[in-house]
This record gives structure tokens, C-alpha cells and sequence, in this order.
């Protein structure tokens, strides 16, 4: 049963984008678009798995004085394998993801797992943090693109949803627009929050 | 001192195995990628110019074009060539084809980093699509007479675009006059 | 109980100086700048203005209400602040621009950091960044031209009209639809010139020619009084000029920002301020202190009580840095137009400004 409530506390109450503010950097930069928060969020969701699984079995094996080095070492190497293989088998893919890919190294997501979760917690749930939080980042990383993407370029997922004489407000697909998106949000998240308590 | 020796080591063997890793899957995937990226260029060159074989001359340090000629009937097809000039806020790469008269076949904008929703807008095939036919004297934009429909609100990105292809061609012609004229002194 | 009692900075002297008073009046010296701008283009500047003005009072009133705070939005000063952002449109600007760009102001500029004296820029030129970023398009192009038909400001063009149309079509196309800092703008950009006609030393020409006549005397009196085209609330520096004598002469601003900042600019433009080859000239800083929204910011935005610096050496500081931004972007920036930038830029420097002009407490020993 723990194993569930693992992967859907990712989801809202320990929203890694909304709720434990990790890893913004990038989902400001790639939410212009649906499509890149969902390629962005997939890569993610991805590598914050491997890793979690890698890290929750080193644990034991690993110092604790040099338990960052060692997981920074793992993940980068994850990322590289992943961005190598994925440059020779699966060239589309990596076309549409190219940025996001050496950009997971440096998403504090997946360290911040790795050193909050991964390496206090067994294997089993560890994967299932490592599900719920990358589908959790997913989710928040749509939501910010979607609503700039629908002010920005009046599009979905590439597909207009808005009247044609709907004029792009082009702030909202610009680095201000990613920072109001998100401010409004975790203020909204906040405002929930403090409703159910 | 052991202790942190200790630390050392393991950090070390980490590090040792991390980099075993990724040589072992460097050598796999490297040599595949290398592969891919020149298909790439290939085939871009191809989209432009169907059915050629290219020939690489060097301009400059930083700027060589193609010479197409027909792979059947070693005729002259055309030219390909890459120009970049900084734009709006980066530097914008565009790939074009050119028929034996300089007229552009088409143009392919391969990298830019303009404002989104804006400068960004030149690799649309809205915009690209009108560069085709023109004459080097032709490649200019409509906010300085030419007729060259630029971006709406990104005249400089318009603008550095098709000053950027009509300057390379200029290049490309020259270099092509002076070398017939070595050869009709020869 | 917090909101029975007013907490309020030293001094407290006691005189008809409230908020509401100094707002209002601020209003009433735009009133000029306003009936200039209905003058030149009709009733749609007047409708515009009074919607930016009405959305930030209906937006103040709401949020205030929302957070449960006293809605005092009696005290002018979102009318103010929707009043200003409508006077930087254009006159052709779509209804919802001042609208969005109200609310926005009133939104982000001001209520999300705590309401009045909490912002830390500008509030209405917030919101007119947010919508030059957002629509750069509508809010660069397109401008009216007056009801003397005067996009321009030039007066004499007859001299170097009739032949330009024929030799070098782009220059006129370029005259003829660009407001004067534009036209400025473009003709410093010599790789822009050197595509008028063949010949550099024409081009040349005509570039030294269009700005001569742009910055003679006749132009620089169409830039005074109005008739040409920019955005509401800019157009005429008469108007404007009347407005800030009335403030000034009540006390409610203070005149070394304005001074220190035009001073800064005129000083800078009278040696930078032509273009390749003009030379320089006293009808430079003239030009340039009338044209765009330099008087406007300088006296109505940059005097702003909460995002200007309280010390008097901060204040001079303060427009001395406004006049070298506002040069700068004009001169080598990307915008023909550099004030809005310039004051929001200075607005984020002020806290330090403060932080490093703030006298000594008498006693105080420095640590």
C-alpha cells in the first residue's frame, strides 16, 4: 500500500514543482511550449527513476561525507548514456529533446530525490518516489505551458484554441511570463492549501 | 589521514567507473552520431538540390560553399552554401540552394535563437517560402524597398537574413568570376 | 488594529499634504497634456485615457477587496497610474490595451507587493513594459498622424521632399510614416543609410539633410506644441510643461530629479546626440528634450513618491542615472525611445541609492 501513496504523493501534496520548489530552473526555461514541458517531463520522469533506483542501492556502499560528489557523478553519467544513446538510436527524439537532456543534471529534482528519499529508503520505494515525483514535475511542468502557451501563441499543443483575432501576448511565452505563470500558481497552490487546513 | 584516503578511493572508483561507462557507450554511439549528423547535412543539401553530387570549396576560414553538379549528367545544378549574421539577439544560420544564375531555390534557416513569437517566426515556411526565385539584387527586405516581406516587428531578423544570403552570394559569384577568368588566361 | 493606525516616515508635520491631495492634483496637471492629445487626434485619446484610468480603480477596488484590506481607492492614486499607462499608447492602440495593461499595472506593479508605497517600480510603466513585451508590434507602429496631418514634426519638408520620392524612396518612406525619434533612430544606423541610393556620399547627404530639417527650428516648435505623432500623453511638452509648473509650484514635487535628469540628457545629447556627420549643435538637446516621452517621465514618473530615492543627494543621483540610461538606449540601444527603461531601471536601483546617501544620525559613530 505504501508503494501507491509513494508515487501519488508526487502528484499534488509534495509537488515537486508547486510544493517543494525543486528544480524551477528548468521549467521555466522549456514551458513555453505543451510539447516541450512534455518531452522535458518525460526525460525527467525518466532519469529521476534510473537514479533513484541506482542511488537507493549504493546507499549503503556510499561515505556520507562524499555522498553528493558520488550522487552528482552517478546521475551526470546517467544523463551522458542516456544523451549519447539517445543521439545514435533514436535521432528524432533527441532532436526534440536535445536542451532538456544535459539540463536534468543540473534539475535539482532528481538530486534533491536522490539525497532526500533515495538514500534513506529501500529499492521498491524508491522507484515508486521516483514515478510519482517525475509524473508530478510532468503535471505542474504542462500546466505552467499550457496556460503560457495558450496566451503566448493562442495555440495547444500546436493546435489554435484561440478566436483568430486573438492577439499572442508575447510576455507569456518570455522569461517574465514563465516567472508570473509560476508565481501564480504555488500562490494558488498556497491558497488551497491553507483552505483544507 | 587513512580516513580521508579512504574517501578518496571510493570517490575515485566512482568516478573510474562512471567514466568506464561512458567510454564504452562513447565508442558505441560516436561513431553512429558522426554518421547521422553528415546524412543530416547531406540530406539538407539534397532537399534543396535533388539528385547531385557536391563539391566543397573553401571561401574562407569560416564559409565554404557547394558546387552541385548532376550525378547522371555531370552538369551544373546549382550551388549550396551556409551564411550566418547576428540577428535580433543571436546568430542566425541559414542554408540555400542556388541555381547555376543565382536565383535561390530555397532557403532552410538551421539555427537561430531569435525572440519567441517574434524573430523566431523566420523558420516558418510562411517566410522561407518567398525566398525562392529571388536574384541576389532582390534579396532585400520590404522596409528598404525590396521585396522581401519581413516579419511583423522583426524587421532587423528579416533584415539579417536576407542580407546575410545576398552578401554570400555576392562572395560565391565572385569567387566564380575570377576563377573563370584564370581559366580563360590560361 | 494595524489599519487604525497610519504608520508614516519622519517628519510628521501637519499640513493639507495627504495622499489623496497630491494624487488628485497630479491628475489635474495632466488635464493640459490630455486636452493637447484630444486637440491633435479626437475624442479616442480622452476614451482611452478614462478606460486605463477606470480599469485600475475597478482593479484596486477588487483586489483590495479580495485581500480584505480598506478599499481606498478614493485617493487617486490607481487613477493616476491607469491614467499614466493610457498615456503611453499609441492614439490608435486597440480599446483592450489600456485595459490589460491597467490591470496588470494595478495587479503585479502594485497590490501583489502590499498596495500604495510597497511597490518598488513604477507601477503604470510596469504595465507599459508588459505590454510593449507582450504586443511590440501595436505598441511600435502604426502611429496617427495629428489633425495637421504631422506624423514627423517637420514642418519644411517641401525642401528635400519632391526629389527623395524619386532618388531614394526608402529614405521617403521612411520620413513620412517614422515619429522624429525614429527617424533619428534609423538615420544613426549607417549600414541602414548606405542602402538609399548607390552612392555613399548621396546617402550621406540625404541622411544630414532629413535631420536638419528635423531638428530646425520650424520641427522643434511643432515638437513644443504638439503637432506630431507619439503616444497620448507625450505629445505636447507645452502641455506638460504647464502641468509641472502647477506641481512644482505646489510643492508637490520636487525639482531636482527632473532638473538633474534633463540636464543629464540635454549635456549628453548636445555631444552625442546627432548622427554620423551632423555635428553638433544647440538645437540637439532641444530635439531630444521635446521629442518622446521625455517630459512626461521626467515630471510625472520619475517624481514618483515611493520608487524614487527620499535623500536629496539620492534624488540628484537618481535623474543623473535616468538622463545616461535614456541617452544611452536612444543612442546605441535597440529602442528609438529610452525613458520608460531608464526610470524602471532606476526605480530597482533606488533602495541602494537610499541605503548609500542616507545621512548620518547626528552621533552616530561609524562602525
Amino acid at each position: 500500500m505504501r508503494f501507491f501513496s509513494e508515487i501519488t504523493k508526487g502528484l499534488i501534496k509534495e509537488n515537486p514543482m508547486f510544493v517543494l520548489v525543486l528544480g524551477t530552473c528548468p521549467t521555466l526555461a522549456v514551458s513555453t511550449s505543451v510539447i516541450n514541458a512534455l518531452g522535458m517531463g518525460a526525460a525527467v520522469t525518466f532519469v529521476l527513476i534510473c537514479s533513484n533506483i541506482i542511488i537507493s542501492l549504493i546507499k549503503n556502499i556510499v561515505p556520507s561525507s562524499i555522498r553528493i560528489p558520488i550522487y552528482i557523478v552517478v546521475i551526470a553519467a546517467f544523463v551522458s548514456v542516456v544523451d549519447m544513446t539517445m543521439a545514435a538510436f533514436l535521432p528524432d527524439l533527441h532532436k526534440a529533446l536535445g536542451i532538456f537532456i544535459p539540463l536534468i543534471v543540473v534539475n535539482c529534482i532528481i538530486l534533491g530525490r536522490a539525497e532526500a528519499f533515495a538514500s534513506k529508503n529501500n529499492v521498491l520505494y524508491s522507484l515508486a518516489d521516483g514515478i510519482g515525483m517525475g509524473l508530478g514535475a510532468t503535471l505542474a511542468l504542462t500546466i505552467v505551458a499550457t496556460i503560457r502557451e495558450i496566451l503566448g501563441s493562442g495555440t495547444w499543443l500546436g493546435i489554435r484554441v484561440m478566436p483568430n483575432s486573438y492577439e499572442p501576448m508575447l510576455v507569456a511565452i518570455l522569461a517574465p511570463g514563465a516567472f508570473f505563470t509560476l508565481g501564480f500558481l504555488m500562490a494558488l497552490m498556497n491558497r488551497l492549501k491553507e483552505k483544507r487546513a | 589521514m587513512k580516513y580521508y584516503l579512504q574517501l578518496g578511493v571510493i570517490l575515485m572508483v566512482f568516478c573510474v567507473i562512471a567514466t568506464g561507462i561512458l567510454a564504452y557507450v562513447n565508442s558505441v554511439t560516436e561513431p553512429k552520431i558522426e554518421t547521422l549528423k553528415a546524412e543530416e547535412a547531406v540530406k539538407s543539401r539534397e532537399e534543396l538540390i535533388p539528385g547531385c553530387d557536391f563539391e566543397e570549396v573553401k571561401l574562407r576560414d569560416d564559409f565554404s560553399y557547394f558546387i552541385a553538379t548532376d550525378r547522371e549528367t555531370k552538369e551544373l545544378k546549382g550551388y549550396t552554401f551556409t551564411s550566418q549574421k547576428k540577428g535580433y539577439g543571436s546568430t542566425i544560420k541559414t542554408m540555400a540552394g542556388l541555381d547555376p544564375e543565382f536565383r535561390v531555390i530555397g532557403i532552410k534557416i538551421i539555427d537561430q535563437s531569435e525572440t519567441p513569437g517574434l524573430g523566431a517566426n523566420c523558420t516558418k515556411e510562411s517566410f522561407t517560402s518567398q525566398f525562392a526565385g529571388k536574384t541576389p539584387e532582390q534579396l532585400v527586405v520590404d522596409k528598404d524597398g525590396g521585396p522581401i516581406k519581413s516579419l511583423s516587428g522583426a524587421t532587423i531578423t528579416s533584415r539579417a537574413i536576407a542580407s546575410s544570403l545576398k552578401e554570400e552570394i555576392e562572395a560565391i559569384k565572385a569567387d566564380l568570376d575570377k576563377k573563370q577568368e584564370q581559366e580563360v588566361a590560361e | 488594529m494595524k489599519d487604525k493606525v497610519l504608520v508614516s516616515p519622519a517628519p510628521h508635520i501637519h499640513d493639507a499634504t495627504n495622499i489623496p491631495n497630491v494624487m488628485w492634483n497630479v491628475v489635474l496637471a495632466l488635464v493640459p497634456a490630455l486636452i493637447a492629445s484630444v486637440y491633435y487626434w479626437g475624442f479616442r485619446a480622452l476614451f482611452l485615457s478614462l478606460l486605463g484610468a477606470i480599469t485600475a480603480v475597478c482593479t484596486e477596488a477588487l483586489i483590495q477587496y479580495l485581500r480584505k484590506v480598506p478599499i481606498r481607492v478614493s485617493d487617486g492614486s490607481a487613477f493616476l497610474t491607469g491614467l499614466l499607462l493610457a498615456f503611453n499608447l499609441n492614439v490608435n492602440a486597440p480599446w483592450w490595451m489600456p485595459v490589460v495593461g491597467a490591470a496588470f499595472a494595478i495587479t503585479i506593479g502594485k497590490q501583489v507587493f502590499g498596495g500604495l508605497g510597497n511597490n518598488p517600480v513604477n507601477p503604470a510603466l510596469l504595465g507599459r513594459a508588459f505590454l510593449l513585451a507582450s504586443w511590440p508590434t501595436l505598441m511600435t507602429g502604426g502611429w496617427e498622424a495629428t489633425r495637421f496631418g504631422s506624423v514627423n514634426g517637420i514642418s519644411n519638408l517641401s525642401l528635400i521632399s519632391d526629389q527623395l520620392q524619386t532618388i531614394a524612396p526608402k529614405a521617403h518612406a521612411l520620413v513620412t510614416s517614422a515619429t522624429p525619434l525614429n527617424i533619428a533612430h534609423t538615420l544613426r544606423d549607417t549600414s541602414f543609410v548606405n542602402t538609399f541610393t548607390q552612392s555613399p556620399a548621396l546617402n550621406t547627404d540625404i541622411a544630414n539633410k532629413i535631420f536638419i530639417s528635423l531638428t530646425d527650428g520650424s520641427t522643434l516648435q511643432n515638437l513644443f506644441w504638439g503637432n506630431v505623432a507619439g503616444c497620448i500623453g507625450e505629445v505636447s511638452v507645452f502641455a506638460l510643461l504647464l502641468g509641472a509648473a502647477w506641481l512644482l509650484w505646489k510643492n508637490i514635487i520636487e525639482w531636482r530629479i527632473p532638473l538633474f535628469y534633463l540636464g543629464t540628457v540635454a549635456v549628453l545629447t548636445f555631444i552625442f546626440g546627432g548622427i554620423p556627420g551632423s555635428g553638433t549643435s544647440f538645437s540637439l538637446p532641444i530635439f531630444h528634450l521635446f521629442s518622446g516621452g521625455l517630459i512626461l517621465g521626467a515630471f510625472f514618473m520619475a517624481t514618483d513618491y515611493t520608487t524614487t530615492p527620499l535623500t536629496k543627494k539620492g534624488r540628484i543621483i537618481f535623474g543623473i542615472g535616468c538622463g545616461v540610461l535614456t541617452v544611452v538606449i536612444r543612442m546605441v540601444g535597440g529602442y528609438p525611445e529610452g525613458v520608460s527603461y531608464s526610470i524602471l531601471l532606476m526605480n530597482v536601483f533606488t533602495p541602494l541609492i537610499d541605503m548609500v546617501t542616507m545621512p548620518k544620525a547626528f552621533g552616530k559613530v561609524k562602525k
